[in-house]
């Protein structure tokens, strides 16, 4: 009767993370399918090498692929995932285009054209604006450093999907800055009451739009990130022991 | 699929690489669920070790057609650890469809021209 083939030990799949991290893949959703195919490989190679030791069959597999480790991997998913949360910002402000929102964002840009066609909101108004979102972005900084130390101290798994979801709003913060330059440099005025009409109209839908993807950004998608982690990790709930 | 497997497999890698989105969604359709490394088994197996998909391409491969919504995700605990599996989705299986007919098409416009006799 031939032997039983050896199989990967439970100590050596914590072997795998920390080969995993050392090679740069910090988040758990990554490490957790290299650690799988890594297992994997290197029980097939002890199906006919059973001599061979753990260590030099996972340098084995490690070097398939190739000279660059994990990173392509990594940089990969970085930019798979990325793609995932554009669609999911655009399924969410296109709805603020379908009805029951629209009425309200189209109240709103209308609203913002009368505002601006008055001529009350000039460059001090901008700057005001941007200086309070900019104290805004400081502040979730600062919140979300310390959520992201605490968490390493009590070795909470990252996730990617998740990191991307709960910070990636903070940029946002910064997005009125061009209106400021486009007011000063394009319109060569403060006085939106003797700009051209279209140009009042592209003003309020912009103002708008950009209002729009802040809140979905900072508000919608954080509130509903349970849901979207767990459409994107199956594993999440696996491991919600964390 | 082993017909076109073996022709992609002679092929230079990068004809070969445009290709490995294609050979995926085709495997899973076929296959149903299956894990990254079953897949670099299953074409070694079918192309009798004349293909073998590089690791560090098929996971960026996967990932982008889980993002761009063809395939799903699914986590299973095997053993002591987490196995992450892919399947098709409707959508996946359209495009599929169309993949698999430009790379028919491909194949017949390469066939014309190394042997322009058979097309007569």
């Amino acid at each position: 009767m031939k032997p039983e083939p050896q199989k990967i030990t439970a100590s050596q799949i914590e072997e795998l993370y920390t080969f995993t991290r050392k090679h740069f893949v910090e988040h758990y959703d990554l490490q957790t399918e290299l650690v799988d195919h890594l297992s994997m490989a290197i029980e097939k190679q002890w199906e006919t090498q059973p001599q061979l030791s753990f260590e030099k069959a996972l340098q084995i597999e490690f070097k398939k692929f190739g000279v660059f480790g994990f990173m392509e991997v990594v940089e990969e998913r970085q930019k798979a995932l990325s793609k995932k949360y554009s669609k999911l910002i655009w399924r969410h402000f296109i709805d603020f285009f379908k009805l029951p929102k629209i009425i309200l964002t189209l109240t709103a840009i209308i609203a913002a054209f009368f505002i601006l066609r008055t001529g009350v909101v000039n460059e001090i108004w901008f700057g005001v604006i941007i200086l309070v979102l900019f104290v805004i972005a400081l502040v979730e900084l600062i919140i979300t450093s310390r959520k992201r130390i605490k968490a390493q101290k009590t070795g909470r798994k990252k996730w990617m999907f998740e990191e991307m979801l709960t910070t990636a709003g903070m940029g946002t913060n910064f997005s009125f800055v061009p209106f400021y330059f486009f007011q000063s440099i394009f319109l060569h005025t403060d006085d939106l009451s003797i700009a051209p009409l279209w140009m009042v109209g592209l003003l309020s839908f912009l103002f708008v739009g950009l209002l729009l993807v802040m809140y979905i950004m900072q508000v919608e998608i954080p509130k509903k990130a349970h849901q979207y982690l767990l459409e994107t990790y199956p594993e999440y709930e696996l491991v919600a022991s964390n | 699929m082993y017909i076109y497997l073996r022709i992609l497999g002679m092929s230079t890698s990068s004809l070969y690489r445009g290709s490995l989105t294609t050979i995926l969604l085709k495997l899973l359709e076929e296959h149903g669920k299956m894990y990254g490394y079953e897949i670099t088994q299953k074409v070694k197996e079918l192309t009798q070790g004349d293909l073998v998909i590089k690791e560090g391409a098929l996971y960026p491969s996967l990932h982008k057609l889980e993002a761009s919504g063809f395939l799903t995700v699914r986590a299973q605990r095997v053993d002591n650890r987490i196995r992450k599996y892919y399947e098709i989705t409707p959508q996946g299986k359209e495009e599929k469809t169309s993949r698999l007919a430009e790379l028919d098409e491909f194949l017949a416009n390469m066939q014309r021209i190394i042997n322009p006799k058979l097309s007569y």
